[in-house]
């Protein structure tokens, strides 16, 4: 008997304690959020394709209703899109799977994890509701979050409740990576993926709990009246972006890490090959997580830090280029005398070739203090982070999705309209950020919803990224409506359609049912999840 | 045998790869009159070329693989060759100092040019640049005070002599704000409580802007202001001028 | 085909718990619409049915969750332990995140410490009786967790009882001194120092609150006679951290 048969009761579904469908409660609220946020950002193209009043209502309330719109794409599209995505959504579906355990270490504090990342999710769209909306930026810089009329405590206890649903998570799976794996899987015999995650979350458990104190710090000043970032009585402007950004760069790591670990197993399986010196990969991680706590000062060149942080950071931050490095080597060695298999994730995995480069070399020039002085803070930052977070680990969620959909779904999704959608989504993109770069170089400002003192040329530019958004649009329609229809009507599944050798694949039913495995797993030696022999 | 060979490559690359990028940024680097705008754009080249040539050997390599290694038959599997152990260090060492080289490099090279923008010229013009929601007010140093109104574009604005280094000290009365010459290639936040400065060399009449690059709400797009370069001669006369009206 | 789990005898339903959606309905209440109620929008209204709606939704959520937690056998049981540890990491970070706020002031004031305001004769005496009631309560705890090793449950009982009391008394303490303070216009608004002050002791006073939750449900679990040595370890670890932390914040922000 297939779980999928087995009807369906919605009481099973809201208090699961079950890895995979709490994974899946994930998936829902993370896409739910990613909608949003993308229907912001159409919104937010709409008014940019020509300088003064586009779509809002005219040039004194404009800023308000842009900075709102501005705000809730950039908040969810980070804090409940994509963190959730890859940490919640595909951490929690398969490493139970790709380690041989039942489940995770403790399922019930799994469940506090996704529903306070629902909570989460509910506060930031009470936004639309509230008289006071909130426009502080994902990035809440004060003074300003502190003097707006905007409601502060929304961003506030959404960063909270959603920092909090992390940071549980991150303990949960931490244990269960160190003392849950079937007996036989070693250290170096984990998945990529899994090494992926358990980086990310070493990351996230230290870091977001910087960010929570530096936001509770702005609950306090706005609405105690204490002074933390309050020069006029011995406060520090700065301390904020410092606590900010020493969380909010590695936080960047927690969304890359996951994104890579998804493509080494989609290449590995597409290519039907071990992954390329796994090790070298695996010390990359490692690399990044060590040096992802000393760069964060690369958001701040020119905000009046004192020079010789500017410049160590600057090499710091250049060196991450090393293990990012070495990953890349890794991913792209792992098709060398491959036999690829090309279907839609793997489209997806060869978009994130170039994705990758392009999001990851752009990121050299702000790096370089003196060029970031230049170029920080214009639509080349806005390029340059959505090549890398925007799309190519956007794209990662996507790929995931589909990869995986015959194990989570038991269903086939229908290919055509996937590749379809992805065709529409890849050539989307480049539509849209492009001209970004371009006139990003030339000095447009972000967060600029009119831009008349700019050459009249910048409206051109800002045309075509509009026309791009709408052909994004169009394939994440496609994309997601596949989803859902393929859910309930595609063609059933096999147990293994890729031919893979990851435990997910190999040793359980597709959908898996309660507990997962129907014997204890137990590996034989040398096995490994990519032994195509 | 083959572990002393292989340390001696690695410290070798080690030297190499730290030494070599930063005497070669150094050579070279003094030049007549700074113009960090022009050093800029320099530097800003020479980036792209060595991005185009790394990001160009990836792609191609990925892509050419992408396209070779296409299964041909079901069932296929991949043929990659197991790496041995000293194979598998090579293929971590080796890369990873090339990376480091170029690090350096670009590090040294960013270095050089970052002096040029923090070394203010000795005989520079001296502004006060005070911004504020959502606003910018110029003070030289005879007290003269200029503004600009977006909306109406009226007033002065920031005007400079061509041909002498400005540096501004900038403060922010309210929220956090950023001025920001695109011309010139030059950016600094302005804080309440806090001097920042940044300086540029206005080398060539012309108007140009400064504009707001920080976050600082409602009219944020709307904060910006005329930066007018003058020959020196007319710069001279203009101040007269306001200092007579009592600006 | 690979047969789906049913029928295997260690799982053959869904696992499900209402506790943990209980608990995010209270604090969603509780904190967050309480929180906005009373702060945003300035209506006691709302924050008063918000609270009243978020506070038993939480107590209920805990109940069923520590009952459950007692009587279910988790999949790999002894991994509490090192996940408290793991979490007390975290929440280390926060308390430098602090720190590092209250450094900055005090460093970038110089000799302008403690800036005006500040009360001239500040008690220092008291802050001593609360490291030695803390640190009591550490060693009191502890000689509860040797009596459940000796399975002596009512010796258990009792000396949680004794330790919760102590930390009941040390919250007393903060209470009578913010008190006093608040009296001599010290308030959170006051000064940079003020500011500091009553964020980290506050900030660490909620810590001995939750510590002292969870000695409580420790405590009416054994009263019935429930008991779990890895749930009593974990009370004592996070309230021997607690203990710990106190000594950083006594230094810091009294006695330097
Ligand atoms: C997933 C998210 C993600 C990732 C992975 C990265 C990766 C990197 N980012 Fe990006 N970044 C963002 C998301 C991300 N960033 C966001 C969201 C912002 C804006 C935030 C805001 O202000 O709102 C931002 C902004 C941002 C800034 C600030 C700009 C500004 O002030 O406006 C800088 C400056 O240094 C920077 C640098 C880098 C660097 C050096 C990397 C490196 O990790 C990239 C490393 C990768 C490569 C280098 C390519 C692969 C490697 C090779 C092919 C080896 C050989 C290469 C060399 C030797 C160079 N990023
Ligand atoms: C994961 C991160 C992510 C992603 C995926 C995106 C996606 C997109 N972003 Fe995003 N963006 C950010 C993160 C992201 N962004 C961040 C962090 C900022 C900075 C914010 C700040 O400054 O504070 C930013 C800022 C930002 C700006 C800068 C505005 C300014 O500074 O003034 C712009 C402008 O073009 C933009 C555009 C877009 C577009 C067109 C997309 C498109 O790719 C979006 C495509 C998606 C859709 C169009 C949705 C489609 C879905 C549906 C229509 C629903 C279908 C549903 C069913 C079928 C059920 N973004
Ligand atoms: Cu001032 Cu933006
Ligand atoms: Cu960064």
């Amino acid at each position: 008997m297939s779980t999928a048969s087995s009807g369906f009761k919605l009481s099973e579904w809201l208090f699961t304690t079950d890895h995979k469908r709490i994974g899946v409660l994930y998936l829902i609220g993370s896409v739910a959020a990613f909608a949003v946020a993308g229907i912001m950002a159409l919104l937010i193209r709409l008014e940019q394709m020509s300088p003064g009043p586009t779509i809002v209502s005219d040039a004194y309330v404009g800023g308000d209703q842009y900075n709102v719109w501005l705000y809730f794409h950039g908040a969810a599209m980070i804090l409940g899109f994509l963190i959730p995505g890859l940490t919640g959504f595909a951490a929690n579906y398969l490493l139970p799977l790709m380690i041989g355990a039942k489940d995770v270490a403790f399922p019930r504090i799994n469940a506090l994890s996704v529903w306070l990342f629902w909570a989460g999710i509910v506060v930031a769209l009470l936004t639309f509701v509230v008289p006071d909306k909130p426009d502080v930026m994902w990035t809440g810089y004060p003074p300003y979050s502190i003097k707006t009329g905007g409601n502060l405590a929304l961003y506030v206890f959404t960063v909270h409740l959603i920092g909090f649903s992390s940071i549980l998570a991150s303990v949960n799976f931490l244990v269960t990576i160190t003392y849950m794996r079937a007996p036989g899987i070693g250290w170096f015999q984990l998945n990529m993926f899994t090494w992926s995650c358990f980086t990310a979350f070493i990351i996230q458990l230290v870091f977001v709990p910087v960010l929570a104190a530096a936001v509770t710090l702005l609950l306090l000043d706005r609405y105690l009246g204490t002074h933390f970032y309050d020069p006029a009585n011995g406060g520090d402007v700065l301390l904020y972006q410092n606590l900010f950004w020493f969380y909010s760069h590695p936080a960047v790591y927690v969304i890359f890490l996951p994104a890579m670990g998804i493509f080494y197993e989609i290449y590995a399986t597409m290519a039907k090959n071990p992954i390329f010196n796994y090790k070298a990969a695996v010390y990359g991680m490692c690399g990044i997580v060590l040096i992802s706590g000393e760069v964060w000062v690369h958001h701040l060149y020119y905000s009046g830090m004192p020079d010789w942080l500017r410049i160590g950071q600057m090499v710091t931050t250049l060196l991450i280029s090393v293990p990012v490095g070495l990953m890349t080597i890794s991913l792209f060695g792992t098709l060398y005398r491959g036999a690829i298999t090309f279907n839609t994730p793997m489209y997806y995995g060869t978009a994130a070739l170039y994705l990758l480069i392009i999001g990851g070399l752009t990121g050299i020039p702000l790096a370089i203090t003196v060029l970031s002085v230049h170029l920080g803070e214009t639509s080349f930052t806005h390029a340059h982070f959505h090549f890398i977070m925007g799309i190519f680990a956007t794209f990662s969620v996507f790929a995931a999705v589909d990869f995986w959909f015959p194990k989570i779904a038991g269903r086939m999704l229908n290919e055509k309209q996937a590749r379809l959608g992805f065709w529409f989504n890849f050539i989307g993109v480049n539509v849209t950020f492009w001209p970004l770069f371009i006139i990003g170089v030339q000095g447009m400002p972000r967060r600029y919803w009119d831009y008349s003192q700019f050459p009249p040329h910048f409206a051109d530019y800002h045309k075509v990224a509009t026309i791009g958004a709408f052909i994004v649009a169009i394939g994440m329609v496609l994309t997601i409506s596949n989803w859902i229809i393929s859910a309930i009507k595609g063609q059933r599944a096999t147990d293994n359609p890729w031919g893979s050798r990851s435990l997910e694949w190999t040793h359980t039913a597709t959908p898996p049912g309660p507990g997962n495995f129907p014997k204890d797993v137990v590996v034989e030696a040398g096995w490994t999840p990519y032994d195509y022999k | 045998m083959r572990k002393k060979s292989m340390k001696r490559v690695v410290s070798v690359m080690a030297m190499l790869g730290v030494g070599l990028p930063i005497l070669w940024a150094h050579a070279g680097a003094q030049g007549a009159v700074p113009d960090p705008a022009a050093s800029w754009n320099h530097l800003w080249h020479e980036v792209l070329v060595d991005l185009f040539v790394i990001g160009g050997v990836f792609l191609a390599a990925g892509l050419f693989w992408v396209y070779k290694y296409r299964a041909t038959r079901p069932g296929q599997i991949g043929t990659a060759p197991k790496l041995t152990a000293l194979a598998a260090i090579g293929f971590a060492v080796i890369p990873a100092f090339l990376f480091m080289a170029d690090d350096f490099y670009l590090a040294a090279k960013g270095w050089t040019v970052w002096n040029e923008y923090r070394n203010v010229p000795r005989n520079a013009l001296e502004v006060k640049v005070t911004g504020m929601m959502w606003n910018w007010t110029f003070e030289y140093d005879n007290g003269v005070v200029t503004t600009f109104d977006p909306d109406s574009k009226t007033g002065d604005g920031l005007v400079v002599p061509v041909g002498r280094a400005v540096v501004l000290r900038m403060t922010s009365t309210d929220v956090v704000h950023s001025f920001f010459l695109p011309e010139y290639r030059v950016k600094e936040d302005l804080m309440p409580g806090r001097v920042t400065y940044l300086w540029f060399q206005p080398k060539a009449a012309g108007e140009t802007l400064a504009t707001c690059a920080e976050f600082c709400g409602n009219r944020h797009s709307f904060m910006w202001t005329k930066v007018k370069a003058v020959p020196a001669a007319e710069f001279d006369t203009w101040m007269a001028g306001m200092k007579r009206q009592g600006a | 085909m690979i047969k789906s789990a049913v029928g295997h005898e260690q799982a053959h339903h869904w696992e499900t718990s209402v506790a943990p959606m209980l608990v995010v309905a209270g604090v969603l209440f509780l904190v967050v619409f309480g929180f906005i109620g009373w702060f945003s929008y300035h209506s006691a209204l709302m924050a008063i049915v918000s609270a009243g709606i978020g506070v038993p939704l939480l107590l209920a959520g805990i109940a069923k969750w520590t009952g459950e937690g007692l009587t279910h056998k988790p999949l790999v049981e002894g991994l509490s332990p090192m996940a408290l540890s793991i979490f007390i990491v975290s929440e280390i970070f926060i308390f430098l995140s602090l720190f590092a706020a209250y450094w900055t002031m005090r460093l970038s004031a110089g000799a302008d410490w403690p800036p005006v305001g500040t009360p001239k004769e500040f008690n220092l005496v008291l802050p001593l009786i609360m490291t030695v009631i803390l640190v009591t309560s550490s060693l009191t705890y502890h000689v509860a967790e040797v009596k459940l090793e000796q399975n002596n449950l009512s010796g258990f009982r009792g000396w949680v009882f004794i330790s919760i009391l102590l930390g009941l008394l040390f919250l007393g303490c903060t209470v009578y001194e913010y008190q006093h303070l608040m009296h001599q216009k010290f308030t959170p608004s006051t000064n940079a120092y003020s500011t500091a002050f009553y964020s980290i002791t506050g900030f660490h006073a909620s810590h001995v609150l939750i510590g002292l939750g969870v000695f409580l449900a420790v405590l009416l679990a054994a009263m019935r006679g429930l008991t779990n040595k890895y749930l009593a370890f974990c009370a004592g670890l996070y309230w021997h951290f607690v203990d710990i932390v106190w000594f950083f914040v006594a230094t810091q922000i009294y006695y330097w």
